[in-house]
């Protein structure tokens, strides 16, 4: 497809560089949107084209109308929203590594300054469930939270991974609007009244999330896919090089705004592109906003270097280029035949390959040619847990004498490397059976799609077999060949009321055994199950008992979690408590608690120090200073002290830093456990698992939480 | 872009040759013009248009592949005759599809070799080239006939001025152009950008010869013949754009101008002054039509006075580039037009549901066979594919590219050792986690919808021990369509182990230069030359020279620019060069090959002792120029990492925060056009040197001396780089 000519309505420089993804529009007067960006580390800029800003903000040098806004961290994050419910002007909101501002830029106040413990990586505003008012949604490294225009916490929760994006979204159609998260381990959580109501799987890094209309939403991936999902189901997805900066939808079309300053308009059903348009340099951002106040939004494209396009929404026909702006509808004829011409050529490719395979198959030639494959030749496919290794044999092998060739297994976020696994045996190793080792490193349904190759060794040219095979969640564990391996102690116990046929069916569908699950008598009550996972060794027993007590002996906390979860979408249960004993996590948990309440106090007292210090600074330097005109020994001493001084507020900030690191790190790993203890619940009880762990952790109770793991609640 | 043509569809034939396209010339009242293609499968159709829809004049059956189309006539008279070369016939039709003439040629050995090429008629004079000869025929009798050093690429004829003789510029590959007479040579010229094509104006078969030349890197250029000398100067630079594949002519208002088709399946018009053509044509209109252009040709097709621009690409298709002013056109022309287009594409439509359902009862004829006990054999016919691979740029890439008639799905590649890979910005490249020994390498390539030409750039992981660089690579590609053959074809290439030495250079000009310091490698023994033809085809890339009694060619260095003078006959060879590592290899090669064969070799080296002094000299200014580059480069990346805004720092002119160069520096921070290869020629040099020593013997002491020069050349201390080399002058006994 060739790049399209398409002029934007508007552009403009704002001669500043923009830092990627923290880019906003707001409008801080009620009325005029003001393009807010990142200009790299610390420094924020306004575009005002309607009228300058007051307070704190400084004319930039470099454009007239851009005023710069300095802070004294990084900025990570930003976003805008009418916060205050009293007023109609949208509030700033600055995202830095530990803290978040909102400011009122408009009447230069801050609302509110909050400690963000667990770091922030992306702010949005919007309402959702049954809050009303606009909130500040905030991703951390762990957990989500949303603030109230005066920085209360309205609710919070723990999820596994960063946060990479945030929407509201009304996800099951009720009318309420649901929270859509993307986190970097690949997960698009929905939240919905501080529960998480699905989950769906992806195989990158989830970087961009955007609305697309009542029922469906579109997503961008770090390796490059994007798609739209509807009602849960993927419509479709394309993967490029690039990366996806951000995603609108614009006109009845998705636009994207790749990392190289690619932007394309695709299809909303099927990702088929229906115009590309390339910008200077890199992409920075793409914003959905009436920018030029005339009634309908535009997309706003930011380049890295601070190039702002602005292109109307897409329509059909209008090709904007001013030559052909009386668009025929001729030309729509002439492309559907060139579309024809090329079906039709491929069609006849097809029919003259057949052609000339059915009048070579006639010759009776004894020799082989090396093209040839005996026509019955059939591909069977199997997957062998392979207990030495600790992998997945997936054995290909047809059912005569050809051989296969290479192997081709296509599969996302299954492979160490890249998106295919191959297989290509040397000459003297080919054989009509394949082996291709498969390790998939979580629990998650997978498709992988196989190609092989079948022919004969010194065939120049192979038959492409294709197949797909599912791998059920848990196709990592395998029957436990000899019990005599020490069983575990961890263990998770709750209780259901349902036949082991039941039982038997949801084994067979999430587990990959060798022979189904099958009961031995009608009257079988109780179903004892031994499993080893192919990945580190581990046992994994399951035992339903007669009296509907069923418990899952692991030390994987997060497998539990995972069965649970698993058995009760199986079993459709709504709500479910369990007891959990697990001792090894129980200690991690102590000692994650025990870090994180020294980490705060030591961070205190060495913002103490840190301060002390700077004061100390302040006032040397003007003594040095007043003493360069009469002492000069002594103004080199002053100075001497405060080199020192400067040095030692280094050494305090590296310390800083490091507690800082160690803080996220050791948070991270506690909010882990906590997610994973809700995960071992269902439904209510799964909530009353975070309310309970978020007012332990607030009061530092241990005792509490460690109780909360145990039995569900305090 | 001063023209707009817009792009319409006439009809689908067969994979087609380059050149097998033609436009015949207006017959009596009328003046719409005949379309004349020939096809891979041997049909040659010709049509006319009428309402934009092919009418066909006539068609002939299925044969050998047509691989040139020509038209001609005796003097005087419009050139309506049809010629087509396919194997060693030649066939003649008329205008109304009736054979007049058909001639199998002697041509027997090359013909074998599938490099039968016709080119040009002349009266009853009949010029034929196959592989690398140019055979005339008078009276269609063989008359004389001339060998070039390569394959013959082109040709095109021009009268010998004061005598009947015809004089004709004869394109060989990788050389250049010759002008041959009577059989005899004239004169030469070489083409260092490799030519593909040469573009004459019709109207031009005089005296003075005067051609266009395209060439593989995409550059077009001129080539004449003033005075008795025969010069070829380049015109319009490649500028990233694809290798010239044909050129037509196209004339309207403005002009006469060339019409250039090319391999990434751009088309170009430029206009070219025909008063003065040694002129720079100017560009005046561009179109991709994404797939190898095969054929180019102009003329008034589809009954308007103003000429439209026909092509016909690789995979067949066969189109016209019109004015949009007379798609457009006057309203009432318009309804007319459109009702004709909409009844057009039901047509299709029909046509296409007939097809599908055609198809459909093969598929299933097909699936039967697939179920039934009896095992039939299924030989599907070999996909179309064409491939080629390019010697190594400067930085060592070496291009493989692949063709296909049909949309490709996914490559697969494997290779016995690891390389760099690189592909087009269209494809996704995944390398996969290699099998058990860790030595090879897979790599999947997968295409976006509905591409057919892709492209994989790969390079050797630079390795340091003699041994595995003087392995070859064999790449095995695997080649899996995206629709209906469901079979993968697979390529095999074998990566040669001097990749550089890909530029030709003529013998007589470099052997008398007498600054190169001259290594020897002198190899006797029972071989034949069709035996060391192949252990060479090892080490150097691109075609060789065909096994004769006596063989002599030079190759030169894409980087360094040096050369190596291969010369060999029965039992002796002799390569000679200014780079040691390359003789080095050879050597290696040559011995590892004869031990396999079990053949007896005596192999003498003959290195002067001032070599790495010597060589050093020779590339001394150019180590010193890519250290420069070097060092911009690293100034400018620490500035550009410290973020600085060029603009805020030219406001303040009065107190420059940053010194000129800096500034200089920050100025053009963004631009990456500066490209060094100061780290490949210090490997380079070191390389020589550890040749050098291990090829000479004395292999003391080395690690350190190593070190040394490493640091001496890093820092660009040429000095302490010639001491270390002059000390070594004398070996330490």
């Amino acid at each position: 497809m060739q790049i399209s000519t398409v002029q934007p309505v508007f552009k403009l420089e704002l001669n500043h560089k923009v830092t990627p993804n923290i880019v906003t529009i707001a409008k801080y007067d009620g009325t005029h949107p003001c393009l807010t960006a990142c200009a790299g580390y610390d420094k924020i800029i306004i575009h005002h084209p309607h009228g300058g800003l007051a307070g704190r903000a400084q004319r930039s040098q470099a454009h007239g109308e851009v005023s710069e806004l300095n802070l004294s961290q990084a900025v990570i994050a930003l976003a805008a929203g009418q916060l205050r419910p009293d007023s109609n002007k949208d509030m700033l909101l600055i995202g830095s590594p530990t803290q978040i501002l909102a400011y009122d830029v408009h009447d230069n106040t801050d609302l509110f300054f909050r400690e963000a413990s667990d770091g922030v990586n992306v702010i949005t505003t919007g309402s959702f469930g049954k809050y009303t008012e606009t909130l500040a949604l905030v991703g951390g490294n762990s957990s989500v939270h949303g603030l109230d225009w005066e920085g209360n916490e309205i609710f919070w929760n723990v999820v596994s991974g960063k946060v990479c994006a945030i929407i509201t979204f009304d996800y099951d159609k009720d009318g309420e609007n649901e929270l859509l998260i993307g986190c970097d381990d690949s997960y698009i959580r929905v939240l919905k009244n501080n529960q998480f109501i699905a989950e769906l799987t992806e195989t990158g890094p989830v970087l961009c999330l955007t609305p697309v209309n009542e029922v469906r939403f579109a997503y961008g991936l770090a390796n490059g896919t994007i798609g739209i999902y509807e009602e849960g189901i993927r419509l479709w997805r394309v993967k490029s090089k690039q990366n996806a900066v951000s995603l609108q939808w614009s006109g009845e079309s998705l636009a994207c705004c790749w990392g190289n300053g690619r932007i394309d308009w695709r299809e909303g059903s099927s990702g088929k592109v229906l115009r590309r348009v390339q910008m200077r340099t890199n992409g920075a951002a793409m914003l959905l906003c009436d920018y030029r106040s005339v009634g309908a939004p535009d997309l706003v494209c930011v380049s890295d270097k601070g190039e702002v396009l602005g292109y109307p929404p897409y329509q059909e026909n209008a090709n904007f280029n001013a030559a052909s702006k009386k668009s025929l509808p001729s030309e729509e004829d002439r492309l559907a035949i060139t579309e024809l011409f090329n079906k039709k050529q491929a069609l006849l490719v097809e029919l003259q390959h057949n052609e000339a395979n059915a009048a070579s198959a006639t010759s009776t030639d004894p020799e082989k040619p090396a093209t040839a494959m005996p026509t019955n030749t059939k591909l069977q496919v199997a997957v062998v847990p392979s207990c030495e290794q600790g992998v997945l044999q997936l054995a290909i092998s047809t059912n005569n004498e050809t051989v296969v060739r290479a192997a081709l297994v296509l599969a996302e976020g299954i492979f160490e490397s890249g998106e295919t696994l191959a297989r290509h045996p040397s000459p003297a190793q080919l054989r009509s059976i394949l082996h291709v080792p498969l390790c998939p490193p979580r629990d998650v349904p997978v498709d992988v799609h196989i190609k092989a190759l079948v022919g004969y060794p010194e065939s120049e040219q192979f038959h492409i077999f294709e197949l797909t095979k599912q791998l059920p969640r848990f196709a990592m564990y395998t029957i436990n060949p000899n019990s005599s391996y020490n069983k575990t102690i961890d263990n998770v116990t709750f209780r259901i009321t349902e036949r082991v046929q039941r039982l038997c069916i949801w084994i067979n569908q999430n587990f990959l055994l060798e022979e189904e699950m099958e009961l031995e008598t009608e009257e079988m009550k109780e179903l004892h199950v031994s499993l080893f996972c192919l990945r580190d060794r581990s046992i994994l027993d399951m035992d339903f008992f007669a009296d509907g007590h069923v418990k899952f002996s692991t030390n994987d906390l997060r497998l539990a979690g995972d069965l649970v979860q698993s058995l009760a979408v199986f079993l459709n249960l709504s709500d479910l408590q369990s007891v959990a004993h697990f001792p090894e996590a129980e200690k991690s948990l102590r000692v994650e608690m025990e870090n994180a309440s020294q980490i705060g106090q030591m961070r205190s007292r060495l913002a103490a120090e840190t301060a002390e210090r700077a004061q100390l600074i302040t006032a040397l330097l003007p003594a040095a200073q007043d003493a360069a005109s009469y002492d000069l020994k002594e103004m080199l001493n002053r100075y001497k002290e405060v080199v020192m001084l400067n040095e030692e507020l280094l050494t305090g900030c590296h310390i800083r830093r490091a507690t800082q690191e160690q803080a996220v790190v050791s948070l991270k790993s506690l909010h882990r456990i906590l997610q994973q203890a809700a995960r071992l619940r269902v439904g209510k009880y799964s909530k009353d698992v975070v309310a309970a762990s978020r007012r332990a952790v607030k009061e530092n109770n241990i005792e509490a939480l460690i109780k909360i793991l145990q039995v569900g609640d305090s | 872009m001063d023209y707009n043509l817009s792009r319409i569809d006439y009809t689908v034939c067969g994979v087609t040759c380059p050149d097998t396209l033609k436009i015949l010339p207006a017959y009596g009242q009328k003046t719409e013009q005949k379309i004349v293609i020939g096809d891979k499968n041997g049909v040659l159709q010709c049509f006319g248009i009428k309402d934009e829809e092919p009418v066909v004049q006539f068609k002939t059956l299925p044969g050998k592949p047509i691989t040139s189309v020509q038209l001609a006539a005796a003097s005087g008279t419009q050139s309506d005759k049809i010629f087509t070369a396919s194997g060693n016939e030649v066939k003649g039709y008329t205008r109304k599809g009736k054979v007049f003439l058909s001639i199998e040629t002697a041509l027997t050995e090359t013909i074998t070799a599938m490099a039968f090429d016709f080119r040009n008629v002349v009266g009853s004079d009949l010029i034929l080239c196959s592989g690398r000869t140019v055979t005339y025929y008078r009276d269609l009798r063989e008359y004389h006939s001339y060998v070039c050093e390569d394959r013959v690429l082109d040709i095109a004829t021009f009268a010998a001025p004061n005598n009947a003789r015809v004089r004709l510029v004869v394109l060989i590959a990788n050389k250049g152009a010759i002008i041959l007479e009577n059989g005899q040579l004239v004169a030469r010229t070489s083409i260092p950008s490799g030519p593909t094509r040469l573009g004459v104006l019709a109207t031009l078969h005089t005296a003075d010869i005067f051609a266009f030349y395209g060439a593989s890197d995409g550059s077009i250029g001129v080539l004449t013949f003033e005075h008795s000398v025969f010069s070829s100067k380049c015109l319009i630079e490649g500028r990233g754009l694809g290798s010239v594949v044909c050129f037509g002519w196209f004339y309207n208002n403005g002009g006469a101008h060339l019409a250039v088709g090319r391999y990434d399946g751009s088309i170009q018009l430029y206009l070219v002054d025909l008063e003065n053509l040694s002129e720079k044509p100017r560009l005046m209109f561009t179109y991709l039509c994404g797939e190898p252009v095969t054929s180019i040709s102009g003329g008034c097709v589809g009954g308007n006075e103003e000429g439209e621009l026909i092509a016909a690409t690789f995979s067949g298709r066969v189109f016209a580039l019109r004015h949009s002013r007379m798609i457009s056109g006057v309203a009432n022309i318009i309804r007319a037009s459109n009702d004709n287009l909409a009844a057009r594409r039901a047509k299709l439509e029909q046509e296409i549901a007939r097809l599908e359902k055609q198809t459909l009862n093969e598929r299933e004829k097909y699936q039967r066979s697939t179920r039934s006990l009896y095992a039939g054999l299924s030989t599907p016919p070999l996909l179309n594919i064409q491939h080629e691979i390019s010697g190594a740029t400067k930085e060592g890439w070496q291009e493989l590219q692949i063709t296909s008639a049909v949309p490709l799905d996914m490559l697969f590649i494997y290779c016995n050792k690891k390389l760099h890979m690189l592909t087009d910005s269209a494809a996704v490249l995944s390398i996969c986690s290699s099998q058990d020994n860790a030595s090879d390498m897979l790599a999947t390539v997968r295409c976006q919808a509905g591409m057919m030409r892709v492209w994989v750039r790969m390079r050797d992981i630079s390795n340091k021990s003699l041994t595995s660089r003087s392995e070859s690579k064999h790449v095995f590609v695997y080649v899996l369509p995206a629709g209906a053959p469901r079979v993968a074809r697979l390529i095999t290439l074998k990566l040669p182990t001097l990749p550089f030495y890909s530029q030709h250079e003529e013998l007589n000009a470099d052997t008398d230069s007498r600054s190169r310091s001259w290594c020897q490698l002198q190899v006797t023994g029972s071989f034949s030359v069709a035996e060391i033809t192949s252990w060479l085809s090892d080490a150097l890339p691109g075609e060789l020279p065909r096994p004769t009694t006596n063989i002599a060619f030079a190759r030169s260095h894409t980087l360094l620019g040096t050369i190596i003078i291969c010369k060999y006959q029965r039992s002796l060879a002799i390569f000679k060069s200014d780079d040691v590592s390359a003789i080095a290899i050879i050597r290696n090669i040559v011995s590892n090959c004869s031990v396999e064969k079990r053949i007896r070799l005596d192999i003498s080296c003959d290195i002067p002792d001032s070599y790495c002094l010597d060589s050093f000299e020779n590339i001394k200014n150019k180590l010193a120029d890519e250290y420069q580059k070097h060092k911009t480069i690293i100034l400018k990346n620490s500035i550009r990492s410290l973020d600085l805004d060029y603009n805020l720092l030219s406001l303040d002119s009065e107190e420059p925060l940053l010194c000129e160069d800096y500034m200089l520096a920050c100025k053009h921070v963004n631009n990456d056009t500066i490209q060094t290869y100061f780290t490949e020629l210090v490997e380079t040099i070191l390389q020589w040197y550890n040749d050098w020593l291990s090829i000479c013997l004395h292999s003391h002491n080395m690690k350190d001396d190593e070190q040394r020069l490493r640091k001496a050349l890093m820092e660009n201390n040429l000095e302490e780089v010639i001491n270390i080399f002059s000390h070594k002058l004398k070996p330490i006994l």
